[in-house]
């Protein structure tokens, strides 16, 4: 047991997803699940072994020329926006009904 | 022009029909279309959206007579019907990656591999269905529908890229564009009997394709011949400003194919790894297409050399590292605020933005996204990361130098593509046992190299289409299309299209009806 059900709360938290409490409970047990099968890489010997971050080596600072390029007119960027006003994407208040500042 | 004509078209026939005039773009996307109203809808199931607008307009400019018309006549794909995974903008048509967090998403742009391939003349049929955000190996996973496979209607195409397959396999299209992360393109294409290839990672450019793991991705094309992929590949490969990890090398696909078919490959050294041949779960039928496609090689001429892929095991659980962890990262951009499920958002009553994030995430992905995100976000917390993220990275390295080492002494590696042919719906249930049907083809988007599912016929224990994969050394994809071109010749008898057109054309006759899916 790698994760209890409040630990995979807290992962839901910082990963932005609301889960149900059955959801938690389904999830603990198919996470602890997908990280027993993880375990050959902690039991490697990886000592000196450079790790790879990237499959084409030596692929550095990749710059293109300075030029202009046009970026999406600004009807475009907002077309998916599920709420907008104004051009503006709207959004409820980031502090909620309590904020105090 | 008749569906059966249409179907039996190449690439190659499409474009030397189209301009020696002895049949209009028109006609072709007639029959394209034709096939799709036939087979698609209840049956199939490949497409989430098709652009008949956009195929008339394109057969248009194709048969108008003009300057523009004999340029985009003189293209590679000129005429082609192609259809792309849904996870590839195509500017003003639905881009959902099969998920209800997309649902309404139009694209505002389009991708260069999509732009590519329309400037290389090919007529735009619609788009594919997919597993969600391309997590999974059957397209079960898909938000909208399941797609069934043509060979077998109770049975899944594999995937993720399992509509572009589907669609390629029943005649559909001539070819389609998948995206591959860890078997994506090349386990679906073995699963529906056509070809299916991987590049090597950089050769074509993901800009406009929705990112799942960045290291990982690379978009490749599914078609019915090694011709037909490799001339696919030309039109879309090459370095585009706006993918920083394209490159600039096209080492002429279609020309290797040209090659091997005329010169063979006499003394081309094919590495087979020995114990890929005993690998737990593997079944007898894919061992002995595998031992058949062995056979044939050495019968042209190649030499057979064992090669040792000791790390390879440890791409497995490297990959459900990696994969989740920047699937996590790329999936953050999914917030509702820029782009989202309209109705979701409106029905959520979040008084806060923090609320509207998590429940505007729990109602818009589907329960193997939110696995993926969740397994990521806990792998790259802190603490936790030197557990598994890096040392993943650090056997990353090791599984890449077994390639190298390997490369160093065979031209090409022979392995198979997935441990079994196409299985039922619903028949493989937990995630853990769904991600083992990748085995074979994860290790090599862990290394980058590109990779080739070529099918050699039906297994003869399910009757179901079985497949040998070819794998190249980074950058060296034209050994692949060579030994990948040769060997598709000692099979020259096997279908590329299921029998279900058969059933379907006969019915036109009055003989028989199509099958019916009864997923």
């Amino acid at each position: 047991m790698y994760l209890t059900e409040n630990d995979v709360r807290g992962i839901a938290t910082y990963a932005r997803i609301g889960l149900a409490d059955d959801e938690v409970k389904a999830m603990t047990i198919d996470l602890n699940n997908i990280i027993e099968s993880l375990k050959p890489i902690t039991e490697y010997d990886l000592t000196g072994v450079e790790p790879t971050f990237h499959p084409i080596a030596g692929l550095v600072n990749v710059m293109r020329d300075d030029i202009q390029i046009d970026g999406l007119a600004h009807n475009d960027a907002m077309q998916n926006a599920p709420s907008s006003a104004d051009g503006q994407f709207r959004i409820p208040p980031i502090l909620g009904d309590g904020g105090e500042a | 022009m008749l569906r059966s004509e249409y179907t039996n078209l190449s690439v190659v026939d499409i474009r030397e029909g189209l301009n020696a005039g002895n049949f209009s773009a028109k006609e072709i996307a007639d029959a394209s279309l034709s096939c799709i109203d036939a087979l698609d809808a209840g049956v199939v199931d490949a497409f989430l959206s098709t652009t008949p607008m956009l195929a008339y307009e394109a057969a248009e400019k194709l048969d108008t007579n003009s300057a523009k018309s004999a340029q985009v006549k003189a293209g590679i794909l000129a005429g082609v019907p192609i259809a792309f995974k849904d996870n590839m903008n195509l500017m003003g048509t639905h881009t959902t990656c099969a998920s209800k967090m997309l649902a309404d998403y139009i694209s505002p742009y389009t991708a260069t591999c999509v732009a590519k391939t329309l400037a290389a003349g090919a007529i735009p049929m619609g788009k594919l269905n997919m597993d969600e955000f391309a997590f999974g190996s059957s397209t079960e996973t898909s938000a909208f529908k399941l797609t069934r496979n043509p060979w077998d209607l109770e049975r899944v195409p594999g995937g993720s890229s399992g509509g572009s397959v589907a669609a390629v396999a029943s005649g559909m299209v001539t070819v389609a564009l998948g995206s591959d992360t860890g078997g994506s393109i090349r386990q679906p294409a073995a699963f529906c009997g056509v070809v299916g290839f991987k590049p090597t990672y950089g050769v074509v450019s993901r800009y406009g394709v929705v990112a799942f793991g960045s290291s990982l991705d690379q978009v490749g094309p599914i078609g019915r011949s090694v011709a037909d992929v490799a001339i696919t590949t030309d039109a879309i490969c090459g370095r585009d400003p706006l993918d920083c990890t394209s490159q600039d090398v096209n080492p002429g696909y279609y020309n290797s194919v040209l090659a091997a078919q005329q010169k063979g490959i006499k003394g081309m050294k094919i590495g087979v790894v020995p114990e890929y041949l005993e690998a737990p779960g593997i079944e007898r039928e894919v061992v002995k297409a595998l031992k058949g496609a062995i056979a044939n090689l050495q019968e042209l001429g190649a030499q057979i050399v064992d090669v040792s892929l000791p790390n390879a095991q440890a791409a497995l659980a490297a990959y459900y590292v990696i994969g989740p962890c920047e699937a996590f990262s790329n999936l953050s951009r999914f917030d509702s605020v820029r782009y989202g499920n309209k109705n979701d958002v409106v029905q959520t009553a979040a008084t806060d933005l923090g609320s509207r994030y998590e429940q505007a995430r729990a109602h818009g992905f589907g329960p193997e996204a939110i696995r993926r995100i969740m397994l990521g976000s806990y792998l790259l917390s802190s603490g936790v990361y030197n557990t598994y993220y890096y040392p993943a990275q650090q056997v990353r390295t090791l599984i890449t130098k077994d390639y190298q080492q390997a490369f160093e002494q065979v031209d090409v590696i022979l392995a198979p593509v997935s441990p079994r042919t196409a299985f039922k719906f619903g028949e493989v249930g937990d995630p853990t046992s769904m991600y083992l049907s990748d085995i074979f083809t994860i290790p090599i988007n862990i290394a980058g190299n590109g990779g080739l599912s070529l099918p050699v016929g039906l297994g003869e224990d399910s009757g179901l289409p079985v497949a040998v994969q070819i794998i190249g050394p980074q950058f060296g994809d034209y050994a692949i299309m060579r030994a990948a071109a040769a060997l598709e010749q000692c099979y020259p008898d096997i279908r590329r299209i299921a029998p279900l057109m058969d059933s379907l054309n006969a019915s036109a006759n009055g003989l028989k009806s199509p099958e019916r899916g009864v997923a």
